[in-house]
């Protein structure tokens, strides 16, 4: 259980608000920027992706990887991560 | 893939067993990248027909992890229960081993002792049957001696078959006393000539030559009659009767009672290594059984230990959250000495351990990480329930 990272865990922890797409788990400064630039600068707008794929984690990180090129460990952070805030908060 | 519109697309995945999401701008690459992969393993042989499921069947178990934080009830988390059944099963496992262990001890026993009474049997019914011989012959009536007719002849055989069961009775009789305590004080099995020749001539009133005759008798015969001849030096061949030094019985008699303690020596002797091996095995047995009884009680000691610091973990969260406490973790070590009184520190140490290790890699709602408490670093506990839901308990 202690394999998450506490960007994970700070993000898990509470709803997300306003908070900017680089306080995502797995997502870095460079793959937040690239994100900006399709138009996806908060996480809510990354969370309407994953929720409109059904929250299937695999096609989220596909997704991810098309839209910014993510390698598979930051894809699968990332999805993880809103996951686990779906499960808590949704 | 790319001339597939909407509609047809979302067909296309639904009749392969997937169930996809809104197709809109954003999403249209991804759906068809997925339904090239389930086409694929479509054509591949049934080997992999769960593909499909398990990202949606993986999306599902993992919520019913966190899930419960959502449900009203529900104490005991999800992932200790199911490890609680591998555990039984484990358990289980020890317990059938044991089972069939005891059982099989049980019957190797049953089946020592069959086999102690059988050798017993043997050995007390033995050759008793050989002497039931029981043949009267009278004395000649007429003086045979001299005479060579064939009816003297066939008396004379009688009487010479006489002599010999007398002579072979005197023998057992001397031998089975010899063997049974010895209360004549004899000192072999081997009886001299000369007294078994006075003793059966006294018995049978027949006159020396008939038992010299006896004795030539039995040293051309083949039969196996119960009669050893030994010369004087005890291991030299015997050739006439001048040779004969002692006699000795093949079958001694011996009474009941000294028959069942012979055999019960001779049972126990042949059964020596059998009867230790069995006493290891149950020596083994017993230590098991004592080995786990004692690994139980240990586990259960864990588990309260468990239930104890989850209790202190949560309520040092619960007061965080009312500010009394200033970091909503807390440390292992002053969770520890805050549970175990001092003086059971060290006897604990074990159940502690486990307990720490239990948490680590079972509960899910306790995280362990590194942090610096008061200038120091170390391990502690940190609850990570969300705080809205066990308010909604209450």
């Amino acid at each position: 259980m202690s394999s998450t990272s506490q960007k994970h865990r700070d993000f898990v922890a509470e709803p997300m608000g306003d908070k900017p797409v680089g306080t995502l788990a797995g997502i870095g400064e460079v793959l937040g920027k690239k994100l900006e630039e399709k138009g996806f600068d908060k996480a809510y707008v990354v969370l309407g992706q994953f929720l409109v794929l059904r929250k299937d984690e695999s096609l989220f990180g596909e997704w991810l990887k098309e839209t910014c090129g993510a390698n598979a460990r930051q894809a699968r952070d990332c999805a993880g991560c809103l996951r686990e805030w779906c499960d808590a908060f949704l | 893939m790319a001339e597939l519109t909407d509609a047809e697309l979302r067909k296309e995945l639904i009749a392969l067993g997937y169930r996809p999401g809104p197709i809109t701008a954003t999403t249209r690459k991804v759906y068809a990248k997925k339904l090239a992969c389930l086409q694929a393993e479509a054509a591949e042989p049934r080997r992999r027909v769960q593909a499909a499921p398990p990202s949606p069947g993986r999306g599902s178990a993992r919520p019913q992890q966190a899930s419960p934080s959502r449900q009203r009830s529900s104490f005991i988390p999800p992932a200790g229960a199911a490890r609680d059944t591998p555990k039984q099963q484990a358990d289980g496992k020890s317990r059938g081993l044991e089972y069939y262990l005891s059982q099989f001890l049980c019957l190797a026993s049953f089946v020592l002792f069959m086999i102690f009474l059988g050798i017993l049997m043997v050995k007390m019914i033995g050759s008793g049957w050989l002497d039931r011989r029981e043949e009267n012959f009278n004395l000649l009536p007429v003086d045979c001696d001299k005479r060579t007719d064939d009816f003297c002849q066939a008396k004379q055989k009688d009487v010479l078959m006489n002599v010999l069961h007398e002579l072979y009775n005197y023998l057992s009789v001397q031998a089975g006393n010899f063997e049974c305590g010895n209360p004549e004080n004899l000192k072999s099995k081997c009886i001299w000539v000369s007294e078994a020749k006075d003793h059966v001539v006294n018995v049978t009133g027949s006159s020396p030559q008939k038992f010299d005759a006896a004795l030539h008798w039995i040293l051309n015969s083949n039969k196996d009659l119960g009669i050893q001849l030994k010369a004087k030096d005890l291991s030299g061949a015997v050739r006439s009767v001048g040779d004969v030094f002692c006699l000795e019985s093949a079958h001694p008699q011996m009474g009941l009672g000294c028959r069942f303690r012979r055999a019960v020596v001779t049972a126990i002797m042949n059964l020596f290594l059998f009867f230790w091996s069995l006493i290891t095995l149950w020596g083994i047995l017993l230590f098991l059984r004592y080995r786990w009884r004692k690994m139980e009680e240990e586990e259960q000691a864990m588990y309260e230990m468990v239930k104890k610091i989850i209790a202190v973990v949560h309520d040092h969260y619960k007061e965080w959250e009312r500010n009394l406490e200033r970091y909503p973790y807390v440390g292992i070590f002053h969770v520890r000495d805050s549970l175990i009184p001092p003086q059971s520190r060290k006897k604990m140490k074990r159940v502690w351990e486990r307990a720490v290790d239990f948490l680590a890699s079972n509960e899910s709602r306790i995280q362990t990480e590194s942090h610096r408490v008061a200038g120091e670093d170390m391990l502690v506990w940190r609850w990570t329930q969300p705080s809205y839901v066990s308010d909604s308990e209450h």
